[in-house]
């Protein structure tokens, strides 16, 4: 019984953790509609941000979180300014910003090959707290305790976010109807690049945690982050951000409980938990549906 | 039709003379499975408007369905590699569910599918029946001059699928059915049945290309045919060429698989990051491909 | 003279999740007739057109076409059976030609050849045959999703606020249109707010609201009915 136990603990926080990873992706689509599918490549940017701290400045890669919050700024404000007016005004903005950030996502993952190298980096173990924790009996990093506590904490300045300031409301609004948005003066161009530059410093924070939940990062593994947030956000409705939570626990479960009993199959979970509910409850547990008719 | 009917008989005969003219013939291989799948793709996103990221799923299928057939059946290597379009065929049957998602979401679901269908194969569990992670080996089959001309003939169906899609009263449906689903039906057109024709033969497409591939290397791990790298180099080639057209998928794929063997095979990072910049200007500048500026000219094309 | 109904709705009911659009709607529609569909916004015109043009199937009661149920028939199978209908915003295929757009439909939803010139002339759009639909004006592309739905040769014909933002002359010219397909046995359901265009048309009016049928006569009679100008001004 306690492999279950540590399944289900292990999965909580797991779970916790890749909410954070997704909710910067449930963002950009719930306030721009734009399918950043190079979601992954960012949360990988984020993570090898802190190997680069840790490795050649020698600093706690906590300090990484920062670092993304301002390169979600340097690259994520030229990066919108240059793409997304000309998107929004073309012929089919769903599936050609879709596109564009797939030409993104391979230039990143290229980027990082050609600096990084192919080979799996991982950050200092203590760096983070060098011992374990003890819950129920089971034990697990502080690491992943700290990534827990970490992606709670920015959820909830996300909710404080979305309840408490102007900006926030701003963002709601244009997450539930653009054009109504638009009509009561709210300034969408602007919000909208702001979402967008949150949401890449959300990806990026989460990236600082990423070596300690999966051991190490490497190029190869932006796109499984990138479905892996996929399958979050859409078991918890797409485009409600706070659904996402609800998603990390749902894939968390599932994953440790895979890793657990069927280590072999634990790759799977991701994919299939999101065919699976798509065609299934395409609305999610909480939202809009997603279907053509 | 004329113009489809040249055409084939142009690629047909280059494909044939060319490895006299250059002998590197598993080059010329390789680019003419290129050249089926970004038409195989093309298929699909060009009439349809879906764009399957996990394309190379189909592919995948084929490869194995051909091998595992060449492995426990009597039937000659030729029936096999059909096999192969028919196992891609009935997953993609399998999968038909997912034509009912809107734009990214099927593109995303179609990836985590043909993920899906990697993990199962290449899974250490299942090393018994599909060889696992160690792959597979068909070399009693191994026939090079055959598996070429097989590719060949294959390219031409793909070729010609593309040409009947465009020309024929079929073509004029589905292209209804893609500016307006509603007032398609109301023209009676079936846009369910139509748009399941089109994915089923798309994913056959690849999966015969899987086959001949298979064929032709004669052994392979699951990495060779289920890479995704293989799913965007058939997207970057035909957005490159130009949906929709018959000679768009040909033309972007001889050109970049020709650049990326001179240039890329030494530093396939550079190639990569040039594709996906390619993939940005395309998107922003050129949506339509090559055969759009040509169109714009006010040159007829196919 | 008493002969089977071409069209018979019986106690349909349509609900969009809490929301009640038609609420037990029965009415009948006859050959030849033409048959005005009016109500303020809201009262489920646009709904029962969809119903009977198979974009929704209805939660209850039943749709009969000739006699035979078709409440489960998918729209694109209306069609051959001799149901077609127009939008209220027209939605020809944009990047065809008018002799295309009305190709298409000849082809697919025809159940005999159709001379697709004929069309183009009744819709008065032969001299356009050529045009991308993109490029036509709005009335234009009205009258061409009419000759699409012509193109399909149908026994009933819906007709969805055609009338709006045209001009006198243009009302008038879609009228004559209209009374023409009636004379040659067409049955129509016109959809309208414009009630000038109406009377010069319908033989009987049905006035629907809230997803109920208030009144089912004469235009004239209609606008005195006390519960039907109740139901404008109150809507």
């Amino acid at each position: 019984m306690s492999l279950l136990e540590y399944a289900l603990i292990g999965g909580i926080l797991y779970g916790i953790f890749f909410a954070l990873v997704a909710v910067g992706l449930n963002l950009i689509f719930g306030v721009m509609r734009i399918i950043n599918i190079a979601h992954g490549q960012f949360v990988l940017l984020g993570g090898y941000g802190a190997f680069l701290l840790t490795s050649r400045a020698h600093l706690n890669p906590l300090y990484g979180v920062p670092l993304a919050v301002l390169g979600a700024i340097v690259v994520g404000v030229p990066l919108f300014r240059a793409v997304v007016p000309r998107l929004q005004k073309s012929s089919n903005p769903e599936m050609l910003s879709f596109i564009l950030f797939f030409g993104i996502a391979q230039m990143i993952d290229a980027v990082l090959i050609m600096v990084f190298g192919a080979d799996q980096r991982s950050l200092p173990q203590d760096a983070l707290g060098a011992g374990s924790i003890t819950v129920f009996g089971q034990s697990f990093p502080d690491s992943w305790w700290v990534a827990s506590a970490a992606s709670l904490l920015v959820l909830a300045g996300l909710y404080l976010y979305f309840n408490r300031t102007r900006l926030g409301f701003a963002t709601r609004a244009i997450m539930a109807s653009r054009d109504e948005a638009l009509a009561t003066g709210i300034d969408v161009e602007r919000v909208s690049m702001i979402s967008f530059v949150i949401g890449l410093a959300l990806a990026g924070t989460a990236g600082v945690f990423v070596p300690y939940l999966l051991g190490s990062i490497s190029p190869d593994i932006g796109n499984e982050l990138t479905t892996t947030s996929f399958a979050v956000i859409i078991i918890g409705s797409l485009g409600n951000p706070l659904g996402t939570g609800i998603g990390g626990l749902v894939f968390g479960i599932g994953t440790l409980v895979m890793q657990t009993f069927f280590p072999s199959w634990s790759n799977l979970v991701p994919y299939a938990l999101l065919v699976l509910i798509v065609l299934v409850r395409p609305a999610g547990l909480l939202g809009k549906s997603v279907r053509v008719t | 039709m004329k113009a489809s009917a040249i055409t084939l008989g142009v690629i047909g005969a280059a494909f044939l003379i060319a490895p006299h003219v250059y002998g590197n013939r598993t080059l010329l291989f390789s680019m003419m499975a290129f050249i089926v799948l970004a038409q195989g793709l093309n298929l699909l996103y060009g009439f349809t408007g879906y764009l399957p990221f996990g394309y190379v799923g189909f592919f995948g299928t084929g490869a194995y369905t051909t091998s595992l057939m060449v492995l426990h059946s009597h039937l000659p290597v030729l029936l096999c590699v059909v096999a192969g379009g028919v196992g891609a065929c009935i997953v993609a049957l399998i999968l038909g569910p997912l034509l009912r998602l809107s734009g990214a979401y099927f593109s995303i679901a179609n990836l985590a599918a043909s993920q899906i269908l990697y993990n199962v194969v290449s899974n250490q569990d299942l090393s018994k029946i599909t060889g696992g992670p160690y792959g597979l080996k068909i070399d009693q089959v191994y026939d090079p001059s055959a598996s070429y001309f097989t590719m060949l003939v294959i390219l031409l169906v793909a070729t010609g699928l593309a040409a009947y899609f465009r020309f024929s009263r079929f073509g004029m449906a589905l292209r209804a059915m893609n500016q307006d689903p509603t007032s398609a039906a109301m023209a009676g057109i079936d846009v369910v049945r139509n748009r399941l024709i089109v994915w089923l033969v798309s994913a056959s497409v690849a999966g015969l290309a899987g086959g001949a591939y298979a064929w032709n290397l004669s052994v392979f791990y699951p990495d060779a045919v289920f890479t995704l790298q293989i799913s965007v180099f058939a997207i970057v080639f035909a957005l490159f060429g130009g949906v929709g057209t018959v000679l768009g998928p040909v033309i972007g794929a001889i050109v970049l698989y020709a650049l990326y063997n001179a240039v890329g095979i030494s530093a396939p990072q550079y190639f990569e990051f040039i594709y996906g910049f390619l993939i940005v200007v395309l998107v922003l500048f050129l949506p339509n491909g090559l055969m759009s500026l040509l169109a714009r000219r006010g040159v007829r094309v196919i | 003279m008493l002969s089977e109904p071409l069209l018979k709705l019986d106690g349909v009911v349509k609900r969009f999740g809490g929301l009640v659009a038609l609420d037990g709607v029965s009415f009948s529609v006859a050959p030849s007739e033409i048959v005005g569909l009016v109500g303020p916004n809201g009262s489920g015109k646009t709904t029962a057109i969809n119903i009977i043009s198979g974009t929704y199937h209805a939660d209850a009661g039943s749709v009969l076409f000739e006699g035979a149920r078709i409440d489960r028939v998918p729209a694109f199978r209306r069609v051959p059976l001799g149901i077609n209908r127009t939008f209220q915003v027209p939605k020809p295929f944009a990047a065809m030609t008018v002799r295309e757009n009305i190709a298409v439909a000849a082809y697919f939803g025809a159940r005999v050849p159709v001379e697709i010139d004929a069309v183009l002339a009744e819709i008065d759009l032969a001299g356009h045959a050529d045009v991308l639909a993109s490029q036509l004006t709005v009335n234009q592309q009205k009258r061409l999703d009419l000759g699409r739905a012509l193109a399909t040769q149908p026994k009933l014909l819906l007709i969805d606020e055609i009338g709006a933002g045209l001009n006198p002359s243009e009302l008038n010219t879609i009228a004559d249109l209209l009374l023409r397909l009636a004379a040659r046995g067409i049955a129509l359901i016109v959809v309208e707010h414009v009630l000038d265009f109406l009377n010069r048309i319908a033989n009987r009016v049905i006035v629907l609201s809230a997803g109920r049928m208030l009144f089912e006569g004469r235009l004239e009679d209609a606008s005195r009915n006390a519960d039907v100008v109740a139901a404008f001004i109150g809507g």
